[in-house]
C-alpha cells in the first residue's frame, strides 16, 4: 500500500487510520482492489456473460473476435441482461429489508415481538389509510395488522400497481402506466426480472431495460418506501437531531459498541440495551464511564435520524474503525458488510457478531436476532461487550469528533419550514435557491473516499443549491463539517440566507439507503405544489462514489422518478453504445429523466447546474447562462 | 595480425570469441594464470555452499581454445609490457623451451582482480583463505569437512558469500564488519540491516568495528587477536576484504592507470592498440558519472565484447559500467542498482517504501528526472526495469511514486 | 516465421492468457486437473496494471541479442534457431537471479516447475510454446486472447498491417471511426478516476 495516504481519502481520521492499520499489517479494501487490477475489460464493459452452462461467453468490443455469445445474444442482450440482474438484486435488497420490517409490524400487532412497539401512531393511521384501511375507532394493534398484511400483498403477485404509488404526481404515474414500467408486486418484479434474463427469455435490449426500470420503481416506490415508514411507525419519524461524525465519536472512556449494517430491526434493541440502567451499572463498575453506542453505514443512520447516535464511518472506513483498538463489539446484520472484517478484528479484542439468519461472516460469532428474542439477546450480547472492556489493548482515537445536525424526514422538513413546503417553493421561485439535489450512495476505491461527495457537494451549495443527502454521502458531509451551525459559510448568497432564516444547514440529512424514498415523496410534495411532474423541477441526483446494486436500483428509480441522476463511476455498459445512449439521452423521451456519467465532481457539478438552470427556464423562472 | 588476450576470465573469453568471430585467421593468443578450462567465477560461493559439484563450474569445454584456434599459455602470469616493442613478457618456467615473449599487433589486458591483501600477524598460518577462485574454494572444502567454527573478515560480496555458504555447510561463523551492516558497498541502511537480521536469524555472529591484529594457532590457524583486545577461536578463516585489479605488469608511463587501467569509449587505454575490460578496467560510472571500477560479472561480459569488437576493427561505443547485484539470502532477496546512496543535493531525490506486511522495501534515488540508483529487498523480478532505466538514462514521465508500488510493470512506462 | 505480436491498446485484462498459458505448460494440460498439480504450474506471460487500470499481456520478448542470455553465470540461456526462441535450461540454471537483474521487461519468474528437477527453484520464462508448436498447434496465449491483443503472424504480416491503418488515417475521407468506443469511454472514465486521485 502506497505510503500517499492523500490519494486514498481526504479525510483526516482515514488517513491516520491508514497509517495505523499499516503499522498493525492490516489489509484492506484498497490492498485488495490494487490486487485486483487490472480488471477484467469485458466485465467492465457488461460484455461477459455466465448465465447459462453453454456459457460462459464474452463479446469481444473490437469487432474481430466472438460477436454474439453460444446462445446469440449480442452485446445489446448481453449487457441489458446484466444490468438487469444487478437492479434485480439492488431492488431484491431493499425490499427483503422492507419485508423484516413488516414482519416486526405484524409480530408487535400479535403481541410478539417484546420489546419493540408502535411509535409514531399518528403515521401508522396516515399510511393505513392509503391503504385504504378503515381506521375509525380501531384499536392501534388491530391496525398495525391490518397494515402489514395490506403490505404484504403489496410484495405478492396479486396487485395491479403497488399502493404507495398514488403518492406519486398523476402525471408522473401516467408517464410509467405509458412506458409500460408500473410496478404490480415488489416481489413479483424481481422474480420476472429473473427470469427474462434467463436463456432465451427476454431478448429485446429495451425491453429488459423497462423491466429493469420497473423493478427499480417496485422498490423505490415500494420495498424501500415500505422499509422506511414502517421504520417511522416503529421507531418514530426523525426530526431534527444533534449528533456527531468520524472515528473520534469513540471514547476512550466508555464501552464502545458499533452497529453495522441496514436495519434497524437490530440495532434499535442495541440501542435500548445500551441504554439499560443495570448494565450500564455493571458497566460503571469495570471501569467504564458508561456505554457508548455509535454507527456504520445505514443502520447507523437510522438510529441517527431517530435517536442522534453518532456515526462513526461510511463504507470504506468500517475496517478502520475496528483497528482504533476501541472497539469492545460490533454488529452486523445484513448488505455492505465486508467480509473482511472478521479477520481484521482477529487482530484486537473486538468482538464481531452476526446477527441475520440471511447473513453469515468469516470469524463472527453469529446469534441471531428475531422479533420474539431481539430484546433479550441484545442485552445478553451487551453485557458480553462489556465484559469485553477490561480486554482492552493499545487504543487510538486520533481525531475529536465533528458535530451535524440530521433528522430531516419530509415531516421534519415540512415541520422546519412551518407547515407547508410553501417557504421553499417560494425560495426556489425567487431563485434564492436555484434548485435541489439529492446527493446519496456508497464510497468505491475507484474514487479518492469521500473527495467525489465533498467536492461536488461543495460546488452546489456554493451556487446556491440545495442539497439533502443519504446513506454513505451523509457520513461524508457530516465529516466535513456541512451540516454543523457554521455550515452556512459554504452556501452561496442565497441559500445562506434561507437556510439561516429557517435555522438549518445547507446540507440535509435524509437518513438511510431506504430513505431515498423520502425525496422521493418531497420531490412529489414540491411537484404537486407546483401542479407539475416531478420531471419539470430543477431537481437532480447525484452518486458520485457508488459501488452497490443497491445504488443501481436506486439510480433506476431516481430517473425513473423524473430525476436527472449523475453517476461518478461508469455502470457496466460501455459494451453497447445503444445502451449508454438510451440511458443517456433515450430515457428523456420514455421517462423525462436521464442518467449522466462523470467521475469528475467539479465537471458533474457543472451538468447538475446547467440541468437545474434548464429546469427553471422551462418552469418560466429565471434562468442563469452556466459556463 | 596478431591478437593478446592477458586473462582467461569472461572478459577475455568474450573477448576471443567476438574477435573469431569477426575474424577467421588472425592469431589470438590467450595468457592466463589459471589452467581450468573457463568457468564462471560468481558461482564458486555455490561450490562451497555445496549448491553444485565444481564440474558445473565450467562455461565452456575443455576443448575452447582448440575450436577456437586459439593459443592457450596457461599456468602463467604476466610479468611485464614492452609498449614501444609491442611484446609482452611472462614468468619464465623452464619446461622445455617455452616461450617467454609473445609479439602482438593488437593486445587486450583482462588479468581481472586480485583480493586485497591485509596486514596482520599470523598470516601463514594455514586454513587462512582469499576466496577469489575455484582452486581457492577447492583448498577451502578440504577444511570444511573437518572445521567447526570460521571467522570472516568483512562483510562484502565476498566475505558475505563465504560467510553464508559456510553456514550453510553447518559451520559455527562470526562475521568481523566495519559498518553496521553487511554488504556496504552494495545496499544501503535499511535493506542492510534487513539483511543482517535475516543472517543473525539463522545463526549468523556478526561483530561490528573490530579488525583483526594477529592470528595465532600451532601450523593450523586456531584463533584470531582483535583490535579490542578480544579473542575469537575458530579452525578456518577467510579473508574477504576487496579486490584489487591485477596491474602490476602494467607500464604506468605508457598506459594510464587509476584504480584501474583508463580505457576510452572503445574500451582503448591511452597506448593506440592496447585495450582493457573487466574487473581491470576503469571507465566512467554511468550513475556516478565519474569513471570507477565496477568489478562485476555482466561487465566483464559487455566489456569484453566490445573491445573485441573495437579490437577486430568495429568501432562501437561502450556507454560505461554500471554497479549492480542482485543476491538470495536465505528467504530474502535483494537487488541493488547504481547510485543507491547520493550526495545529499537539491539535484537528487530519493522515495522509498517498506511494506512490512508483505516484506517488501523499494528505494529509489533520481537525479532530476532520471534514474541514477535502486535498492529492492523481494519481488525482484522486475528489478531489470531499474537496471535498464538508469542504463539507458531516460528521463522518467510518469508519477515517480507509482515506481515504488509491488504492482508496477513495463506498461506503466509506455 | 510466424511471432507472437502483441497490440497493446487491444488488451481489456481478462487475464485469460495467463490461464492458458499454465495450463498449457501443466502436465495435464486441462484446467481442471492442472490446477490440483504439485507444483502449481505458472503463467509465463504475465497482465501488468498500467497506471490507469489498463491491461497488458508483458510476455518475453526472445530479444536478439538477449540481455538475459549475456548476463546468465552457468550459461544455462540458449537460443534455439528453429523457432527463434530464447530458452532457459533449468539443469543449467542456478537462481541467481541474474536475469532479472538484465531482462528491461521484467518477463523471468523464478519457481518450481514440471520441467525443472523436482523441487528446484529455477528462473522460467516464455517459450513461444515450442511444444505446441511442434504439433501444429499455435501459442496457447495467442489460441485464447478473443480481443486479439495477442496474435501470431509474421512480422512481414502484422506490420503491412499496421502500414495500412496509418495508411487510412491519411485519407482524405476516411473518417476515422474508433475501433471500440465503448472501450474507449470506459478507459477515459478511468483515467479520469485515476488522474483524480493526485488532486
Amino acid at each position: 500500500m502506497s505510503k500517499n495516504y492523500n490519494e486514498k481519502t481526504i479525510t483526516t481520521d482515514g488517513q491516520l487510520m491508514l497509517k495505523k492499520a499499516e503499522k498493525d499489517q492490516l489489509e484492506t479494501v484498497w490492498d485488495r482492489y490494487e490486487a485486483q487490477l487490472p480488471q477484467c475489460g469485458y466485465c467492465e464493459m457488461g460484455l461477459s456473460c455466465r448465465i447459462c452452462n453453454m456459457g460462459p461467453c464474452r463479446v469481444d468490443p473490437f469487432g474481430e473476435g466472438p460477436q454474439k455469445g453460444v446462445c446469440g445474444a449480442d452485446a445489446d442482450i448481453i449487457v441489458a441482461r446484466n444490468l438487469g440482474r444487478m437492479v434485480a438484486s439492488g431492488a431484491a435488497s431493499h425490499s427483503d429489508h422492507g419485508r423484516d420490517l413488516v414482519e416486526v409490524l405484524e409480530a408487535v400487532a400479535e403481541g410478539k415481538a417484546p420489546g419493540y412497539h408502535i411509535n409514531d401512531e399518528e403515521k401508522l393511521k396516515r399510511v393505513a389509510g392509503e391503504y385504504g384501511i378503515d381506521i375509525d375507532g380501531k384499536d392501534i394493534l388491530k391496525i398495525a395488522g391490518e397494515l402489514a398484511h395490506a403490505m404484504q400483498e403489496d410484495y405478492g403477485t396479486r396487485k395491479k400497481s403497488l399502493t404507495l404509488l398514488q403518492r406519486a404526481p398523476e402525471a408522473r404515474r401516467k408517464v410509467w402506466e405509458k412506458a409500460g414500467v408500473t410496478p404490480r408486486g415488489i416481489d413479483r418484479e424481481t422474480s420476472e426480472m429473473m427470469h427474462r434474463t434467463h436463456m432465451g427469455v427476454d431478448n429485446g435490449w429495451v425491453s429488459l431495460l423497462l423491466q429493469a426500470v420497473r423493478n427499480a420503481l417496485s422498490d423505490g416506490w415500494g420495498g424501500s418506501m415500505i422499509a422506511t415508514d414502517v421504520s417511522d411507525i416503529l421507531y418514530g419519524t426523525p426530526k431534527p437531531v444533534q449528533t456527531s461524525a468520524n472515528m473520534g465519536v469513540l471514547k476512550a472512556d466508555h464501552v464502545n459498541i458499533v452497529v453495522h449494517g441496514h436495519n434497524p430491526v437490530v440495532s434499535e434493541m442495541i440501542l435500548l440495551a445500551c441504554r439499560d440502567s443495570d448494565i450500564l451499572a455493571m458497566a460503571k463498575s469495570k471501569g467504564a464511564a458508561g456505554i457508548n453506542l455509535a454507527g456504520l453505514c445505514c443502520t447507523g443512520n437510522e438510529l441517527l435520524m431517530r435517536h442522534g447516535v453518532a456515526m462513526a464511518g461510511n463504507h470504506l472506513m468500517t475496517e478502520l474503525v475496528i483497528a482504533t483498538g476501541a472497539v469492545e463489539m460490533l454488529f452486523v446484520d445484513y448488505q455492505c458488510i465486508m467480509p473482511s472484517l472478521g479477520n481484521i478484528a482477529g487482530c484486537y479484542h473486538t468482538k464481531m457478531i452476526s446477527t441475520s439468519d440471511k447473513a453469515r461472516f468469516p470469524n463472527m460469532e453469529h446469534h441471531e436476532f428475531h422479533p420474539d428474542n431481539a430484546a433479550d439477546l441484545a442485552k445478553i450480547l451487551v453485557r458480553k461487550a462489556v465484559e469485553n472492556f477490561e480486554n482492552r489493548g493499545e487504543v487510538y482515537i486520533p481525531v475529536d469528533p465533528v458535530p451535524a445536525v440530521g433528522g430531516f424526514s419530509v415531516e421534519a422538513i415540512i415541520g422546519a419550514l412551518g407547515g407547508t413546503p410553501e417557504p421553499l417553493i417560494n425560495a426556489i421561485k425567487a431563485g434564492k435557491i436555484r434548485g435541489a439535489v439529492g446527493v446519496v450512495g456508497c464510497n468505491n476505491p475507484k474514487i479518492k473516499h469521500d473527495y467525489g461527495h465533498i467536492t461536488l457537494i461543495k460546488e452546489l451549495i456554493g451556487n446556491d443549491i440545495l442539497v439533502v443527502d443519504t446513506g454513505c454521502v451523509a457520513v461524508a458531509t457530516a465529516k466535513a463539517g456541512f451540516k454543523n451551525s457554521e455550515a452556512v459559510q459554504f452556501a452561496g448568497p442565497g441559500l445562506k440566507e434561507i437556510c439561516g432564516a429557517i435555522g438549518v444547514p445547507p446540507v440535509l440529512h435524509m437518513g438511510s439507503c431506504v430513505d431515498n424514498v423520502r425525496i422521493l415523496v418531497l420531490a412529489s410534495a414540491l411537484a404537486d405544489a407546483l401542479g407539475t411532474d416531478i420531471s419539470a423541477l430543477p431537481l437532480a441526483g447525484a452518486a458520485p462514489e457508488w459501488y452497490s446494486e443497491k445504488a443501481i436500483s436506486i439510480g433506476v428509480y431516481a430517473v425513473a422518478s423524473g430525476i436527472y441522476t449523475v453517476l461518478g463511476p461508469m455502470p457496466p455498459i460501455t459494451g453497447s453504445m445503444n445502451i449508454v445512449k438510451l440511458l443517456t439521452e433515450g430515457l428523456n423521451d420514455v421517462l423525462g429523466a436521464t442518467f449522466a456519467v462523470e467521475p469528475d465532481p467539479e465537471k458533474a457539478a457543472l451538468l447538475i447546474r446547467k440541468h437545474i438552470e434548464k429546469k427553471r427556464a422551462g418552469l418560466g423562472l429565471d434562468s442563469r447562462d452556466i459556463k | 595480425m596478431n591478437y593478446i588476450i592477458i586473462g582467461n576470465g569472461i572478459a577475455g573469453i568474450q573477448a576471443a570469441e567476438t574477435i573469431r568471430q569477426m575474424d577467421s585467421e588472425s592469431g589470438i593468443t590467450m595468457i592466463g594464470d589459471e589452467t581450468f578450462s573457463p568457468y564462471c567465477r560468481p558461482m564458486i560461493s555455490l561450490v562451497l555452499e555445496g549448491a553444485i559439484p565444481p564440474e558445473k563450474l565450467a562455461i565452456r569445454g575443455e576443448d575452447f581454445y582448440e575450436k577456437l584456434h586459439i593459443e592457450p599459455v596457461l599456468g602463467n602470469r604476466v610479468t611485464n609490457i614492452d609498449v614501444a616493442d609491442r611484446q609482452v613478457i611472462i614468468d619464465h618456467r623452464p619446461k622445455g623451451g617455452r616461450k617467454t615473449c609473445f609479439s602482438f599487433d593488437k593486445l587486450l589486458i583482462a588479468s581481472g582482480a586480485d583480493a586485497r591483501p591485509i596486514k596482520a600477524e599470523g598470516l601463514n598460518l594455514k586454513n587462512i583463505f582469499y576466496m577469489r577462485g575455484r582452486s581457492d574454494v577447492l583448498e577451502m572444502m578440504e577444511t570444511l569437512a573437518k572445521a567447526k567454527s570460521a571467522l570472516v573478515l568483512g562483510g562484502g560480496l565476498v566475505g558475505f558469500k563465504a560467510a553464508y555458504g559456510m553456514m550453510k555447510r553447518g559451520l559455527e561463523v562470526t562475521m568481523l564488519i566495519k559498518s553496521g551492516y553487511p554488504l556496504s558497498m552494495q545496499v544501503d541502511e535499511p535493506a542492510g540491516n534487513l539483511i543482517l537480521k535475516e543472517l543473525v536469524r539463522h545463526g549468523l555472529n556478526v561483530r561490528v568495528g573490530a579488525e583483526v591484529s594477529s592470528f595465532e594457532g600451532d601450523r593450523h590457524v586456531t584463533g584470531a587477536h582483535l583490535s579490542d583486545g578480544s579473542v575469537i577461536r575458530c579452525d578456518m578463516v577467510v579473508i574477504g576484504k576487496g579486490v584489487l585489479p591485477s596491474l602490476s605488469f602494467v607500464p604506468r608511463d605508457r598506459i594510464k592507470v587509476d584504480l584501474g587501467i583508463m580505457v576510452d569509449e572503445h574500451l582503448e587505454t591511452t597506448s593506440p592498440g592496447i585495450y582493457a575490460a573487466g574487473d581491470v578496467a576503469e571507465y566512467v560510472d554511468i550513475a556516478r558519472k565519474t569513471p570507477w571500477v565496477n568489478a562485476i560479472w555482466p561487465e566483464a561480459v559487455n566489456q569484453g565484447k566490445l573491445a573485441g569488437m573495437n579490437m577486430a576493427g568495429r568501432s562501437v561505443a561502450y556507454k560505461g559500467s554500471l554497479s549492480r547485484n542482485v543476491i538470495r539470502i536465505f528467504d530474502m532477496d535483494v537487488m541493488t542498482c547504481g547510485l543507491f546512496h547520493p550526495p545529499d543535493d537539491s539535484d537528487h531525490q530519493v522515495i522509498s517504501e517498506i511494506n512490512p506486511r508483505k516484506n517488501l522495501y523499494r528505494k529509489l534515488v533520481f537525479k532530476n528526472d532520471t534514474l541514477v540508483g535502486m535498492v529492492m529487498v523481494n519481488q525482484i523480478d522486475q528489478g531489470g526495469l531499474f537496471a535498464a532505466l538508469i542504463q539507458s538514462e531516460t528521463p522518467i514521465r510518469i508519477p515517480k511514486e507509482a515506481m515504488l508500488s509491488p504492482v508496477f510493470n513495463y506498461k506503466q512506462l509506455l | 516465421m510466424k511471432k507472437v505480436v502483441v497490440h497493446p491498446e487491444r488488451c481489456v485484462g481478462c487475464m485469460q492468457c495467463m490461464v492458458a498459458c499454465a495450463t498449457a505448460h501443466s502436465r495435464s494440460g486441462e484446467l481442471f486437473s492442472a490446477i490440483c498439480e504439485i507444483p502449481l504450474p505458472k503463467p509465463r506471460i504475465h497482465v501488468g496494471v498500467g497506471l490507469y487500470g489498463e491491461g497488458f499481456p508483458n510476455r518475453c520478448r526472445h530479444c536478439d541479442p538477449a540481455p538475459c542470455m549475456l548476463a546468465c553465470l552457468p550459461g544455462a540461456i540458449y537460443r534455439n534457431a528453429d523457432f527463434d526462441t530464447v530458452m532457459i535450461d533449468p539443469d543449467k540454471c542456478i537462481n541467481c537471479a541474474s536475469c532479472a537483474m538484465a531482462c528491461p521487461f521484467g518477463v523471468i519468474r523464478y519457481h518450481e516447475d514440471i520441467f525443472a528437477p523436482m523441487k528446484k527453484v529455477v528462473a522460467v520464462k516464455c517459450d513461444n510454446c515450442i511444444g505446441r508448436q511442434a504439433k501444429g498447434l499455435i501459442p496457447a496465449c495467442v489460441e485464447v486472447c478473443k480481443s486479439n491483443a495477442l496474435t501470431f503472424e509474421t512480422s512481414a504480416e502484422a506490420l503491412k498491417r499496421k502500414t495500412n491503418e496509418v495508411a487510412r488515417t491519411v485519407s482524405a475521407e476516411a473518417g476515422i471511426t474508433a475501433a471500440a468506443p465503448g472501450f474507449n469511454l470506459l478507459n477515459a472514465i478511468k483515467k479520469t478516476q485515476n488522474q483524480l486521485k493526485a488532486n
